[in-house]
């Protein structure tokens, strides 16, 4: 008998955790959804740039699914108008527009998601591991820094992309290598003032390592400030990802790029402008939605600002 | 007494009118002054004409240098002379004496003599010299050079050849200066740029412009009408469309030549001003793999790759129509030279629809990559060959070829084909030099021909395209050229042809004295083109 009870307590203890857990959750839920109105109501411009990031995420992982045609198939007659069959008409050797557009959000996301993480990341840790050292070391890095930034962006892009060649990582690599600096510099001085927070002097004091004061004191405490680095530079590299595409650089002439597709619609401005129209206006589009919710994700975490979540 | 007819009368006066009209038409007297603004599709980089094939470095030099022989300025399709001022042959046909002009000088005012002409040829057919196009052609052909005396040199012929001529009169056979060898050691600078042409060459900058200027000595008296020519570098089509739109190209006679769309666009636009015509213009595109790279040192992906590209599709979308698929000679240019396109539109890899031959080579792909091959494809960021390297990238993935394109600029491109370091040239025109047929095998099919990137080498080509040259009975050279070309067009070769290209060319209302060529290398001197009002 007393198995009988046992169980019986374990079970009624297993509802209790279910019920309490449906219940955070629920709770959660809610407290997210009043986040987000709240969100929707400080910042409305921000919200539609939302909307508009996520409708280009949800097109990039789904461009298998959404793109009537594959993305290199030139199946189609050429300068095709748009029409039911082919929303944005087909290209000058008859692939369809809208496939490539859908293929090029892909494109696009990926070499701006993942230059930029590379980039920002890379940029944080020298920006802070040189602010907390200070001295020689940080001079010499930020004359190094300084030496990068010196170089007009575009032209660095063209001349590492010639250095290394045609393709879509290498388009990442000199994507990352541009941001670095950037990165650095505002990291650094984010992490000068932090460096000298009670809590960092604590922590030394009681005989942490310079390591893990770096990894679990000083660079936690930086994120909002990278955040925003990085939700604005994706805009960034997309926009220099279509340039160097656009300039010959960048990914292979086949690939679906956006800026690459403008190149090709340059051929038949007067003919297809649809060719140039519509990838155009994906690049605007983009660029317009990221820097939208960029400016709110840094207005509601600048605490000079007001309206921030609280 | 005579009656008066109005009508006679009327009659008469238009007669009048008209013969008044055509004979000022055909008096009108050329002027003199004015700049022709031309362009060039990539930078040259290196400038010896002797040593280099792009058609670039033909069009940086063009006025520049005169050869013994040229095409007629007035009559292009006809051979005229240049340097020499009669030539005769020994009646065995293995002798070939030039009589040159006198008083002829240099650009920097050295007297010009048949030494010149023996060190210009002994450099292009020494055997450790690679000379793609002049001496690709002669070096078969011709034994020796012989000074006669300072006026007279004298060619040996190995055998008698029907297209020594034609060789004698391209724009690649150019006569260069003995002391400009000998003191430069080649002529790949510009500064090594002495010629007796028309023009001097005044100025390379890079990226930008070629400047000629009118050579004051020039040995035909009363030419050149013009100041002097400038050569824009425009690279990519749109910029070439965009300067014809704004006025501020006089002149386009060469490669590429505009598809229709752009024609279209350029008339629309200038349409009072220029006089647009469709040319063919002597040029093949091709498709080139390494006979000694894999995937494609196996003879069974190359047959693949001849099967799966579409010829016509290619035609119908890149050239936008304008071209002829498939051929290995142009019955247009050759005549009866040329396999008739009924037969070689039957031949496996032309025939359509294409269902069978993709079929056969999926097969043959699949027997030694199962799971299909990656390669590099390699193509020239110039004209129109990025479009038409996407589209044979798509016709290939269908067998399980992968093709990852790799573009090159001009002149960086043909330094890595003449290397031999790629793979896959995904496609390539090669101009024709004459158009004599030998060209097209001396040039690209023979073992170490001078475009034969690919590396192919086939004994039976070899032995024909010889006896060919050999062959003086012209039905006899017809029946070893059409045998040629089956055979080549069935084989697992190296260059696979895809069409000749054709397309639009367009020249200013006041652009006088030029007459369109059959090869885009000549008749580019201008010697004779003058600018009206």
């Amino acid at each position: 008998m007393p198995e009988v009870a046992d169980r019986a307590r374990v079970a009624l203890g297993a509802r209790h955790r279910e019920a309490r857990a449906l219940a955070g959750r629920a709770q959660r839920a809610r407290a997210l959804a009043r986040q987000l109105a709240r969100f929707v109501v400080l910042q409305p411009l921000g919200a539609i740039g939302a909307v508009i990031v996520l409708a280009l995420i949800v097109t990039a992982i789904l461009a298998p699914q959404l793109a009537p045609h594959g993305a290199k198939d030139a199946a189609f007659a050429p300068y095709l108008p748009p029409s039911a069959e082919f929303p944005m008409g087909t290209d000058n050797i008859g692939r369809d527009v809208l496939s490539r557009v859908i293929w090029g959000a892909r494109l696009s996301l990926y070499v701006g998601l993942v230059s930029v993480a590379f980039g920002i990341t890379l940029g944080a840790l020298w920006g802070v591991v040189a602010a907390y050292f200070g001295g020689a070391a940080d001079s010499v890095s930020q004359r190094l820094v300084d030496m990068l930034m010196a170089l007009p962006p575009i032209i660095l892009a063209l001349s590492l992309m010639a250095a290394l060649g045609q393709s879509v990582n290498n388009v990442i690599i000199a994507l990352a290598l541009l941001l670095i600096p950037t990165a650095a510099r505002t990291l650094r001085s984010v992490a000068l003032s932090i460096k000298e927070t009670p809590y960092v002097e604590a922590a030394r004091a009681s005989g942490c390592s310079h390591w893990r004061v770096i990894f679990l004191h000083v660079l936690p405490n930086t994120f909002a400030t990278y955040v925003v680095l990085f939700t604005v530079n994706i805009a960034y590299a997309i926009v220099v990802e279509a340039a160097l595409s656009f300039l010959g650089l960048g990914a292979p002439p086949d690939e679906p790029s956006w800026g690459g597709m403008l190149t090709a619609g340059t051929q038949a401005m007067e003919t297809a402008p649809w060719m140039i129209f519509f990838p155009g206006l994906a690049i605007s589009l983009t660029v317009f939605g990221l820097n939208l919710l960029g400016d709110a994700i840094r207005d509601l975490t600048d605490p000079r600002l007001r309206g921030g979540l609280g | 007494m005579i009656k008066r007819s109005p009508v006679l009368a009327l009659t008469l006066s238009v007669l009048l009118v008209a013969a008044t009209v055509f004979v000022a038409g055909a008096q009108e007297k050329p002027r003199y002054g004015g700049i022709l603004n031309w362009y060039v599709y990539g930078d040259p980089g290196r400038l010896d004409i002797h040593a280099e094939s792009p058609l670039s470095v033909q069009q940086a030099l063009a006025g520049i240098y005169s050869g013994l022989l040229q095409a007629d300025p007035d009559d292009p399709t006809k051979i005229a002379h240049d340097l020499a001022e009669r030539w005769t042959a020994s009646p065995d046909g293995k002798t070939y004496t030039f009589h040159l002009r006198k008083g002829v000088k240099w650009h920097d005012g050295q007297p010009f003599s048949s030494a010149d002409v023996k060190a210009s040829f002994d450099r292009v057919l020494n055997p450790s010299f690679k000379s793609p196009r002049c001496g690709s052609m002669l070096k078969p052909m011709v034994a020796s050079v012989e000074v006669v005396d300072p006026h007279t040199v004298q060619f040996n012929l190995k055998f008698p050849a029907a297209p020594f001529i034609p060789s004698m009169a391209s724009a690649w056979c150019r006569v260069v200066a003995k002391h400009v060898l000998d003191k430069h050691g080649d002529l790949v600078k510009p500064e090594a740029q002495i010629g007796t042409g028309p023009f001097k060459f005044k100025r390379y900058e890079r990226g930008n412009v070629i400047e000629w200027e009118k050579n004051k000595d020039y040995f035909v008296k009363g030419l050149p009408y013009l100041d002097g020519v400038k050569q824009f570098i425009l690279v990519g089509v749109p910029t070439q469309v965009a300067a014809a739109k704004a006025g501020r190209i006089h002149l386009w006679d060469t490669w590429p030549p505009l598809r229709k769309t752009e024609a279209d666009e350029l008339l629309r636009a200038r349409g009072d001003q220029i006089e647009i015509t469709q040319n063919s213009i002597a040029t093949i595109a091709l498709v080139y793999m390494h006979t000694q790279k894999p995937p494609f040192n196996n003879p069974d992906i190359r047959r693949a790759v001849n099967l799966a590209i579409d010829r016509q599709e290619l035609v119908a979308k890149a050239f936008e129509g304008a071209g002829v698929a498939c051929a290995l000679l142009d019955p247009k240019l050759y005549g009866d030279f040329a396999l008739p396109l009924d037969e070689v539109q039957k031949l496996p890899g032309c025939r359509q629809p294409k269902d069978q031959d993709i079929a056969e080579a999926k097969r043959l792909v699949e027997k030694h990559h199962p799971n299909g091959v990656d390669i590099e494809a390699a193509v020239r960021s110039v004209g129109g060959y990025v479009d038409r390297a996407q589209l044979i990238l798509a016709q290939l993935r269908k067998i399980g070829i992968r093709g990852t394109l790799k573009t090159f600029e001009s002149a960086a491109g043909f330094a890595v084909y003449g290397k031999g370091d790629f793979t896959f040239i995904t496609i390539q025109d090669r101009a024709m030099v004459t158009t004599d047929p030998s060209d097209m095998f001396a040039l690209m099919y023979t073992t170490g021909a001078g475009s034969n990137w690919g590396k192919w080498s086939d004994p039976k080509v070899d032995e024909l395209a010889g006896r060919a040259l050999r062959e003086t009975n012209r039905d006899k050279r017809k029946q070893i050229y059409l045998e040629l070309q089956r055979h080549i067009l069935t084989a697992p070769v190296s260059a696979v042809p895809v069409a000749w290209v054709e397309g639009f060319h367009y020249k200013d209302k006041r652009v006088r004295g030029h007459k369109w060529a059959t090869t885009v290398y000549d008749n580019n001197t201008f010697m004779k083109v003058w600018l009206a009002q």
